[in-house]
């Protein structure tokens, strides 16, 4: 999207969206992220997460195997209102590899016509899983096809949303356009940016319905389109840019009984992703993936999951890795949380790898939202 | 092909304005909207997020409540970091600039409200507090009709042209509510000084105004499950305070609190805290009512005896 239609969209909201005039004084509180205990100041939290890890890991050449004991990431969040028109987030992420800014971002939440425009460095909005931040998934590791597809931190880019609710009385339907640098190699293995200028293109409609008071679906659809690295054409001297489209949809329900609420819940989330990607010489590659979890709340404190991924390799569709990861969690209150997993997977060369992980996080601030 | 599509479009977007004519409120609880109902009488359509059988401070923050949050002329919570964990995310997606802080359409009820227990200071070695003090304060009557005139008085900034009635809504309330009160305390007479037992700690302005004296907790902390040495410890002091009353939230799982019960002989009630928790509650004074019959009834004791 063009700068001049950010700016242009900006001013209008900035001039539709005015605080209505009210006859007595603003009330002195704001909601969501300030609280009390620091009013002007943005909340800040950190989320701890200490990893312990045993068996053989299957290392993929020139990747560093992470020791058997790790402070994974302390994960420092800053979130505040900034305006009567925008709050504003920001996650940084310390870890043994240094410190990341892994999200840092403006939403202006109440532009006209049910619009929001997040400008930033944010989660691209694909699919459902990518938009958690690792320390808060259910897993020690990633899905399998989210790493093979994705990378290992999932896909992310500075850039901007745009988001529209569709305005209808019965379904929440959101769509969302984005437009963010494409990653490099490193980064997202399906994708490669070649030049400073290759733009990563996302989209994902979603859509949110109540089966019953307990029950809830969302189900959501996403694309993204974008640079996959150069051929090089030794005879002519020549390059050009490769492409890669990736789609993928989304399923979760959800159940959790209102009246025990805190007691008994349960959770089966769905991903395929599928992909396209140009490769030397004109042709192209189609793979594809999907995990499945499902997890039960089944007491106050205690949570049982387990996974399923599949994923081709996203250069080559003959080779393939399958693995299964089941967990118990103890929470012993909503600030902390240990779990113990475990995973078996066959890699893509046929080697058998089982791992054993203890996920303990603890997080310090204000009480912030629960995830949905 | 494409005039369809337009019109279907079109037809989307001017949908929600064509629903009723009323001020639409949504409220964080049924207390709040059934409070609103009382002042707002027939112009005002109140809808609630947390159905009155659910726990408050764990509500899941559904995208579709966002669909009524978009047309909301009026929301109203509780406040105190009651909702904290669910309503200020589903206000910044609403995309509503009228019902944000600040403007005309967000009423924090706490305001103005007698608030208990607010701490001097506060970490989480304490369970989940609440920094600001203890929001479960609409359990007071008194607190009850500082609610309704300020949901009133916002009624009528926003909507002026009923400002009459929404005054002789408020006036009637009040009254019946002063008519009630005196019922209640007649009532509530030989609750006075009787010491009890509350699962979470809800109940600070109920028992202060109705006489009880809550000595302890099952929950050790707020949001800490009890430990075996906990519900021991809880258990002797039961047997030496002679305590004969369990009070619990419908939303928490009864099993324990029975068997503390049996094991000191006490009385376990199951209370609702919220209009809408059991059907009979429909109303503001029906939960007092029924709250009231309740605990009487279980111990034995009515009105008419004292």
């Amino acid at each position: 999207m063009k700068p001049f239609l950010l700016l242009a969209l900006f001013a209008v909201a900035a001039k539709a969206e005015e605080p209505a005039p009210s006859s007595r004084p603003p009330a002195p509180r704001a909601f969501g992220a300030l609280q009390a205990s620091n009013l002007l100041n943005p909340n800040i939290s950190v989320i701890g997460w200490f990893q312990g890890e045993a068996g053989r890991r299957h290392s993929d050449p020139g990747v560093n195997l992470p020791p058997a004991l790790d402070m994974k990431e302390a994960e420092l969040g800053f979130q505040s209102i900034v305006d009567p028109y925008a709050r504003a987030d920001f996650f940084i992420s310390v870890g043994r590899e240094g410190v990341e800014l892994e999200e840092g971002y403006i939403d202006w939440f109440h532009l006209p016509h049910d619009l929001a425009l997040k400008v930033g460095k944010f989660r691209a909005d694909f699919g459902k899983f990518n938009r958690t931040h690792p320390p808060e998934t259910a897993f020690a590791d990633r899905p399998l096809v989210h790493e093979r597809f994705l990378g290992n931190e999932g896909l992310s880019g500075a850039g901007a949303d745009l988001s529209w609710q569709v305005p209808n009385p019965w379904v929440l339907v959101t769509v969302d356009g984005e437009i963010i640098n494409t990653p490099t190699a490193e980064e997202s293995p399906f994708f490669d940016r070649a030049r400073r200028r290759d733009l990563l293109y996302v989209a994902h409609a979603s859509g949110y319905y109540d089966l019953s008071d307990a029950v809830n679906m969302t189900l959501g659809g996403s694309y993204a389109y974008g640079a996959a690295g150069q051929d090089y054409n030794a005879v002519a001297l020549s390059s050009r840019t490769l492409s890669a489209q990736l789609g993928g949809l989304d399923l979760t329900l959800r159940w959790r009984n209102p009246r025990r609420s805190i007691y008994r819940s349960g959770f089966w989330q769905t991903e395929v992703l599928w992909g396209k990607r140009g490769a030397a010489g004109g042709s192209s590659v189609g793979t594809a993936g999907m995990f499945s979890h499902v997890e039960y709340q089944f007491a106050r404190r205690w949570r049982a999951g387990a996974r399923y991924d599949y994923t081709q390799m996203p250069a080559d569709r003959s080779q393939h890795e399958e693995a299964g990861l089941a967990y118990l969690t103890f929470q012993p209150s909503e600030f902390t949380s240990i779990s113990l997993q475990g995973r078996q997977a066959r890699r893509f060369d046929g080697a058998k790898e089982t791992l054993g992980f203890l996920k303990i996080t603890f997080n310090i601030g204000p009480h912030g939202s629960h995830p949905f | 092909m494409s005039k369809t599509k337009a019109l279907l479009a079109a037809a989307l977007c001017v949908l929600p304005s064509l629903s009723s004519a009323k001020i639409q409120i949504v409220t964080t609880t049924e207390d709040l909207a059934a409070l609103a109902r009382e002042v707002g009488g027939g112009q005002v359509e109140a809808q609630t997020i947390a159905k009155g059988y659910e726990d408050p401070h764990f509500v899941q923050a559904k995208p579709s409540y966002l669909l009524k949050l978009k047309r909301a002329d009026l929301f109203i919570q509780v406040g105190l970091e009651l909702e904290v964990a669910w309503a200020g995310a589903l206000l910044t997606s609403a995309r509503n600039t009228n019902i944000i802080p600040g403007n005309p359409g967000f009423l924090d009820a706490s305001e103005s409200c007698e608030v208990l227990e607010k701490p001097q200071s506060v970490d989480r070695s304490l369970g989940d507090v609440h920094p600001l003090g203890n929001p479960h304060y609409w359990l007071d009557p008194a607190n009850g009709r500082i609610i309704a005139s300020r949901i009133a008085q916002r009624l009528e900034e926003i909507d002026s042209s009923h400002a009459a009635e929404y005054r002789s809504n408020l006036a009637a309330f009040e009254k019946r509510l002063n008519e009630k009160s005196r019922e209640w305390a007649l009532l509530a007479q030989p609750l006075k000084g009787l010491g009890v037992v509350t699962y979470h700690n809800s109940w600070p302005n109920f028992a202060r105004r109705f006489g009880l004296r809550v000595v302890n907790f099952i929950e050790p902390r707020p949001g800490i499950p009890p430990s075996p040495a906990h519900v021991q410890s809880l258990e002797k002091q039961m047997a030496r305070e002679k305590i004969a009353l369990i009070l619990v939230e419908p939303y928490f799982d009864d099993k324990l609190p029975r068997k503390i019960a049996e094991d000191t002989g006490a009385h376990l009630v199951i209370l609702p805290p919220s209009v809408g928790a059991v059907p009979d509650i429909k109303t503001y004074f029906g939960l007092f009512d029924h709250d009231l019959k309740l605990i009487l009834g279980a111990l034995g004791k009515s009105a008419a005896k004292s």
